[in-house]
């Protein structure tokens, strides 16, 4: 599913170029769940960046089901984003602008589907599997941010993708709501088959993978 | 196309405050462009007519004829000697912006008037003429045709009524103001060809004048060239053409003529800076609305949209904000010109001083041009900042990066 070879990240900073991810390979199985863990700093989000096709690689290649996904062309790369990936970020990423149902659709809609009632039902029912179907209307700054967090994943699904990147995605929620969030990631992961990788430091929720990468200083550890 | 018009609206609709204060911001720009194209355009029409009713800055007539110098050299004077009507076309003299041939034929028994009241019936170019129709304050509403004559103030006649000059019928197309020049108030004013229609009718003690021949006129009401000075243009004249005397009017009134225009292109430049300045602060400000998305376009590229989609929701929002703008600074324009008309130029108009406001399709035009420039200087405003942004890759602007 998902082979990553001698992947480097560098970033130059005034004091000369520093190697935020230094030649990692990394090989994730289809339908598995992985997290990846390291202290803040260790290049957790860098190498998920670099996976997700968000930030080019310095060096090295990523490929998703056999396409070398950073050889696709810029237009063939944004496509591969809508329809293979979802991602759920570590913050609030929803458009402020658009209600829920808009926010959910859009992905569908970027991707050629249209405004379509097709693809805004289709919105509908994942907002509503998120428990959220009384908020279709709502504004994200009208829902909590744990409600925010589960339109996200119903918007990384939207176009059921083979893999979802989550990078830290509860870190900003309480306990009760971090559980239930991560019991909607795993659900999909285990009755969708769909990949999952994980970014997070936090260790309690990393040991129920059934891959763990643990990264320090750009390299992985263990 | 239709999404990313939505979205556009959708993030204008939700930004209320900064949507309003960037049309605002834009109706004051593309106010002040409408209303200053349209009263500049106006003003420089209402001075061409008040400069050309100055009068000509000198006359040129056949070499021995009298004449009688006025403040104001509106008019030839009455002579038997002519000169050729093509004379100043044939010499191309560069310190000559324009020169209107007259003839001047002054008969008596034309059936104007009493009976031994004698006439100046005058012919002139309308295609070249400046010191005859400026003075125009009421025609009928078309254009001159053969036939029809434009009265001097001194004389009486119903606008569009029937008028015999030696018996043949002719329509009083328009009365022309007072300007205190005798030839000019007493005159009957025709096209060449009017008058040439005449030449059978009048009779003199050496038959008809020759002037009334065709291609012969009694003299030309000279202009200057931008920057020409009188003596330059005298001399030009009478070093090119032979067998004519110069007469030089009020040459304070040439300077004045001259130094306004120039004045007024000083004005013009001072706008066109000003409406360059306010494209690049609309364009500064699209640059940091940009700038404060790129959380947003990182966002959006992320879940898919390509380069072309982020420039085109930025350039459609930016359009249609800017034409918002546009057009409300259209309708302030147009209040703020009601008002103009009811004070300024009501005031210059009581004390006589003509103003010439732009034809209406002419407004529509500018108010058109001041709407599409508000949209495309927007556009191009978003343009660069949304292209750069779009290039960054899309974890960068998620960070606030690029």
């Amino acid at each position: 599913m998902l082979s990553c070879r001698g992947l480097r990240k560098d970033y130059v900073t005034e004091r000369g170029e520093v190697a935020a991810v230094d030649g990692i390979d990394l090989e994730i199985a289809a339908g598995r769940y992985a997290a990846i863990i390291g202290r803040s700093g260790s290049g957790k989000s860098s190498l998920m960046a670099m996976i997700g096709g968000l930030s080019r690689p310095s060096h090295g290649e990523v490929r998703v089901d056999g396409t070398d996904i950073w050889s696709l062309s810029e237009n063939g790369l944004a496509a591969f984003r809508n329809k293979r990936i979802g991602y759920v970020f570590q913050f609030a990423s929803l458009l402020p602008t658009l209600r829920l149902v808009d926010n959910v659709a859009l992905p569908a809609m970027l991707g050629g589907g249209g405004r379509s009632s097709a693809t805004y039902s289709r919105a509908a029912g994942l907002l509503g599997q998120m428990g959220l179907g009384d908020h279709l209307d709502a504004y994200p700054s009208e829902v909590s941010a744990g409600e925010q967090r589960r339109a996200v994943i119903a918007r990384a699904l939207i176009n059921e993708p083979a893999l979802i990147l989550a990078d830290e995605p509860t870190s900003d929620l309480d306990e009760q709501t971090e559980i239930e969030i991560m019991d909607e990631l795993l659900a999909v992961n285990r009755e969708r088959g769909t990949t999952l990788i994980l970014v997070t430091h936090n260790l309690a929720l990393a040991r129920q993978a059934e891959q763990i990468v643990h990264i320090a200083h750009g390299a992985i550890v263990a | 196309m239709r999404l990313l018009a939505s979205l556009a609206l959708q993030n204008l609709g939700r930004r209320k405050a900064r949507s309003l204060l960037l049309i605002m911001a834009v109706a004051v720009a593309s106010g002040v462009v409408f209303t200053g194209a349209t009263l500049m355009r106006s003003i420089d029409s209402s001075m061409e007519v008040g400069f050309t009713r100055l009068g000509a800055d000198m006359m040129v007539v056949p070499e021995g004829a009298l004449t009688n110098i006025t403040a104001a050299l509106l008019t030839v004077e009455p002579t038997d000697l002519v000169l050729d009507e093509d004379l100043f076309a044939k010499a191309g003299i560069t310190s000559v912006s324009r020169a209107a041939p007259q003839k001047i034929a002054r008969v008596e028994h034309s059936g104007i008037g009493s009976h031994h009241d004698s006439v100046d019936l005058i012919g002139f170019d309308p295609a070249l003429d400046f010191t005859v129709r400026p003075w125009l304050v009421e025609r009928i509403n078309r254009d001159m045709k053969p036939g029809d004559v434009i009265l001097g103030a001194g004389r009486d006649a119903a606008l569009g009524s029937e008028l015999l000059i030696f018996g043949k019928p002719h329509t009083v197309y328009g009365r022309l103001g007072r300007t205190g020049v005798g030839t000019h108030e007493r005159g009957v004013f025709m096209s060449f060809a009017t008058l040439e229609a005449l030449a059978g009718s009048v009779h003199g003690p050496n038959g008809p004048p020759a002037v009334l021949q065709k291609g012969k006129v009694s003299g030309f009401l000279v202009e200057l060239a931008p920057g020409a000075t009188p003596l330059q243009a005298r001399f030009a004249i009478l070093s090119t053409l032979k067998g004519v005397k110069v007469v030089t009017g009020d040459s304070t009134m040439s300077g004045i003529r001259q130094g306004l225009a120039a004045l007024l292109n000083g004005i013009l430049a001072l706008m066109v800076l000003m409406f360059a300045s306010t494209a690049l602060m609309v364009s500064v400000l699209f640059s940091a609305i940009v700038t404060e998305r790129r959380g947003e376009l990182g966002l959006l590229k992320a879940i898919g949209a390509r380069r072309g989609q982020i420039v085109g929701m930025m350039v459609i929002e930016a359009v249609i904000a800017t034409g918002a703008g546009g057009v409300l600074g259209v309708a302030l324009g147009v209040l703020v010109m009601r008002l103009y008309e009811r004070s300024l130029v009501y005031y210059l108009e009581n004390i006589g001083v003509p103003f010439v406001w732009l034809d209406g399709p002419s407004i529509v035009i500018v108010a058109a041009a001041a709407i599409v420039m508000a949209s495309i200087i927007g556009g191009l405003g978003s343009l660069y900042p949304a292209w750069r942004a779009s290039r960054r890759d899309p974890y960068d602007l998620v960070r606030g990066e690029g």
